[in-house]
């Protein structure tokens, strides 16, 4: 690989993870006001442990995430194999790309309204409905361009060879389209732990996420126990994604 | 031989989903855009009566509105400048990352494309502020980029509360969307392509043009338009960083449902800023296609 | 190790599910910890609370249907859209004997005569922040909306000014520095304060909402419109920083806006009970006192005095006095849609220019 290229990742890299290092430094810094290094502390974890409403806000954003991103990977892959198989179908692309293009507002307020008129009740189930409707559009345009130009004759070779259309997907398919499948996975699992808006409106009174807590805090202050709670999470998140990456190695990559 | 599951097979669970939980509460919205604001928040009354004159309460008003007076076609104009700014640098950024997972070493891979992720399972508003607190006057950054430009006789320049904080930030938030969907394509390019080409004498630059730029091309489209549809409608990073210049279409819509209570013109903004996206979109693909296929 | 405690924190930290929950829907960091724990203790029952970060935000999720809340803490710009709308209580008076505790000052406002639906919870102005050694060091005296609003006062300070990202609240600065009122719906007095405005934009940083605070006190700014709590907050944050700079606050001698926010029981109430226990119990003096001393709102219960620090109530921007309150007001509801309407078009034309 061009030495050129290697600098320009390393400067990439280091541009993704000049704001993290500035998050997790905070973390311990021992000043309220999130501004400057002060000197080291531990008491914002201290404070973080004891603080019931913040745990229950995180546990509830992880669930959230999987949930939604676990639906919207399943049905946006299904879209993605739709298209692939026949591309003239309007109302199916328009349906997955509208709600990545409609404003986060609109989206919030009309599902309320819908939930309301359903007589659905808030919580962690319309939070989870809401975030997989605008995943599923990312999820399906990873897939695709993971799809374009793959050769079709692999798949007809395998039903050729007399696999039923189950084993053929299991087989050759999915491996196939497996990295575009987790590249989706993680933007629709990121999209939803981020997400302020739809879930403010979605929300129920027993629902809190993280986010919903941490723009609370905006309009007061945002103290550094956020940015403990936040480094918390990535590590709890890192730890499941390696996990689970043990237990199928290989998962982001074709075989 | 066996037949492949039909495609509407397919496309029936997120079809029917998606009529549900967006077609459905759209046509909700749709409606709202025709009708008039309450005098107390929340819609007037589809039909009112008084003294027996029966009066039906739909306009047009709300989609006249934005062309009457050019203040919302120049914003909708300068909020596609920054999507489009926006998708541009993230692909220039994006694109030789992506190359370069896909092209590192096998089990270097799956950990380099996790890195680039990571920062973002962290909270939005809290790498806003990082960012604020990196781009701030007093920060190690800006005295040192202004003792710089001093030190070559130009005048000192300020970085946060200005449209450039608005791009990075931009720019920062969307650049995974355009990493992820660019990777799962390059990863599948067939290195034997390009050693073929080497050995038949093709410049690095030619075989990056020829081979790589056009197989790409699908990533390239899938990457810009989650970064390109989604930056458009944007609203908390010009609101956090944008000082007084830095306003798009994303912060009136918001503004109309929480400060006007507008609703029907917020409706009317967000239905009209959704078509616009997409039409553009699937123009700029259609033509990126066809450049390709004229190449 | 933090990778097995977290899950293990998370699943210890579940809410014991208690029979007896009040719902309530506030600004985070809005009550003291440990009132909560006194309301919990006296009424045998669970506090679950939600936030919102903008009174608008809460008007919006309430229109579109949302229910499930007991008490909420609406701002007197909400009140007569909930009013309205039918989402709130009448209360009942008899459950309420501490309501005796509360300046008259403050009750019986245009938005809830008689107090019917809400009786107020904290107060605050909105005004301007500065860093007083920097202002003296440029000769700058702070006790005029000239501050934020004149070129050549302006042109000393260019780019560390914000102002406050709120229609109301920024262009009812320029009209009670006009001498206008801030309900004005004169089309001729909103079009001489929007050409103010467009004068003094161009010197401005920001128009901001949040972290003006911050900004305030690491220097980063040096004058800001603001709230009188976050102004409080800013100067608080700067003495424990240890800054070489304080951040002072004053009421604007053309005027400024007073705010306040209420208690309020939903119409959905599921526990209604439960809501007027906790008004009543929140409406006692030595309860009300606990949030002032934590975040410095200034207080409308009379009988919360004695237990507030004696350094606040010195604070004539956190507790004006009669004298003083005169020269404050409360910033109504515009009568019609169209009045929002067009008020909203020239802030939008603003901001854009």
């Amino acid at each position: 690989m061009p030495r050129l290229l290697i600098a320009l990742g390393v400067a990439l890299y280091a541009f993704l993870y000049a704001p993290l290092v500035v998050v997790v430094a905070y973390s311990f810094n021992d000043s309220r006001v999130n501004a400057e290094w002060v000197g080291f502390t531990l008491k914002w974890y201290e404070q973080l442990l004891t603080d019931a409403s913040m745990l229950t806000a995180a546990a509830n954003s992880l669930f959230i995430a999987l949930a939604s991103s676990a639906l919207a990977t399943l049905l946006g892959t299904l879209a993605a194999l739709a298209l692939a198989q026949r591309r003239r179908q309007p109302l199916l692309k328009f349906l997955t790309l509208a709600p990545v293009a409609v404003p986060d507002i609109l989206l919030g307020v009309s599902l309320l309204m819908l939930f309301v008129l359903l007589n659905l009740s808030l919580g962690m189930l319309s939070i989870t409905l809401a975030h997989t409707v605008f995943s599923i559009g990312f999820v399906m345009v990873a897939v695709q361009a993971r799809l374009a130009g793959l050769d079709p004759a692999l798949l007809e070779a395998a039903r050729d060879l007399g696999a039923t259309p189950w084993q053929a997907f299991r087989r050759v398919t999915l491996p196939l389209i497996l990295p575009g499948v987790v590249a989706g996975a993680l933007m629709a699992f990121t999209l939803s732990i981020d997400d302020f808006v739809v879930t403010f409106f979605t929300a129920g009174v027993d629902s809190p996420t993280l986010p919903l807590q941490i723009y609370a805090m905006l309009k007061t202050s945002v103290t550094p126990k956020v940015n403990a709670i936040s480094t918390l999470l990535m590590l709890l998140t890192l730890s499941l994604i390696l996990l689970a990456h043990r237990l199928s190695p290989g998962a982001l990559r074709a075989r | 031989m066996r037949k492949p599951p039909p495609s509407w097979l397919l496309s029936v669970p997120p079809l029917l989903y998606l009529l549900a939980l967006f077609a459905l509460p759209g046509l909700l919205m749709l409606l709202v855009a025709f009708r008039l604001p309450g005098d107390y928040g929340g819609l007037m009354p589809l039909w009112s009566d008084e003294d027996g004159a029966l009066t039906v309460n739909l306009t047009l008003e709300n989609f006249t509105r934005l062309v009457e007076d050019d203040i919302y076609l120049k914003l909708l104009a300068s909020s596609l400048l920054y999507a489009l700014l926006t998708t541009a640098l993230c692909l220039v950024l994006g694109y030789p990352l992506a190359w370069m997972i896909a092209r590192s070493r096998r089990r270097w891979r799956d950990l380099l494309l996790l890195l680039v992720i990571l920062p973002f399972w962290s909270n939005f508003l809290i790498r806003i502020y990082a960012w604020m607190i990196i781009l701030s006057p007093v920060g190690a950054l800006s005295r040192g980029l202004n003792a710089l430009l001093e030190m070559l006789g130009l005048g000192p320049v300020q970085l946060m509360f200005s449209p450039t904080a608005v791009i990075i930030c931009l720019v920062y938030v969307h650049l995974p969307f355009m990493v992820l969907p660019l990777y799962a394509n390059l990863e599948k390019h067939d290195p034997a392509l390009l050693e073929a080409a080497r050995d038949l004498g093709a410049s690095a630059w030619q075989r990056f043009w020829r081979i790589t730029a056009p197989l790409s091309l699908p990533g390239v489209l899938a990457g810009s338009a989650l970064v390109f549809i989604p930056s458009f409608s944007m609203f908390a990073i010009p609101d956090l960083v944008g000082g007084t210049g830095g306003i798009m279409i994303g912060n009136v819509i918001k503004q109309q449902f929480l400060e006007a209570r507008d609703w029907p013109f917020g409706s009317a903004l967000s239905i009209t800023v959704t078509l616009v996206v997409l039409a553009l979109a699937a123009l700029a693909a259609a033509a990126a296609r066809r450049g390709v296929r004229h190449a | 190790m933090k990778k097995w405690l977290l899950p293990l924190a998370l699943l210890l930290s579940l809410p014991a599910q208690a029979a007896d929950v009040l719902h309530l829907y506030n600004w985070n960091d809005y009550i003291a910890p440990e009132t909560i724990e006194r309301f919990e203790r006296e009424c045998g029952c669970k506090v679950n609370q939600s936030y919102f970060s903008d009174a608008e935000e809460m008007l919006a999720k309430l229109a579109a249907g949302a229910k499930g809340y007991d008490v909420m803490v609406p701002s007197t710009e909400i009140l007569g859209a909930l009013i309205k709308q039918g989402a709130l209580m009448p209360l009942d008076k008899n459950q309420l004997p501490n309501i005796v505790n509360m300046d008259p000052a403050y009750m019986n406002i245009p938005e809830d005569p008689g107090n019917r639906y809400t009786v107020p919870y904290a107060i605050g102005t909105t005004l301007i922040g500065y860093n007083e050694q920097k202002l003296k060091e440029l000769g700058i005296t702070a006790d005029s909306w000239a501050l934020i609003f004149e070129p050549e006062i302006l042109a000393k300070i260019k780019g560390k000014v914000t102002v406050l990202d709120s229609p109301r609240e920024l262009i009812g600065a320029a009209l009670i520095y006009l001498g206008y009122s801030v309900n004005t719906t004169d089309r001729e007095q909103w079009k001489q304060a929007a050409a103010l405005i467009a004068r003094a934009k161009p010197y401005w940083a920001a128009f901001n909402a949040s972290s003006y605070i911050k900004e305030l006190a690491t220097g980063s700014i040096w004058v800001a419109h603001g709230y009188s709590m976050d102004l409080y907050q800013a100067r608080v944050d700067a003495e424990q920083a240890g800054r070489d700079f304080s951040i002072g606050f004053v009421l604007p001698k053309e005027g400024a806006n007073i705010g306040m926010d209420h208690m309020a029981i939903s119409a959905h109430a599921p526990r209604p009970d439960l809501a007027h226990k906790f008004i009543n119990f929140m409406m006692d003096g030595r309860n009300a006192s606990e949030l002032t001393n934590m975040i410095g709102n200034g207080n409308p219960n009379r009988a919360a005095r004695p237990y507030i620090r004696p350094e606040l109530l010195e604070i004539e921007a956190l507790f004006p006095s009669p004298e003083l309150q005169k020269r404050l007001q409360v910033l109504e509801e515009f009568p019609t849609a169209k009045d929002r309407r067009d008020f909203n078009k020239l802030w939008t034309e603003l901001k854009l220019r």
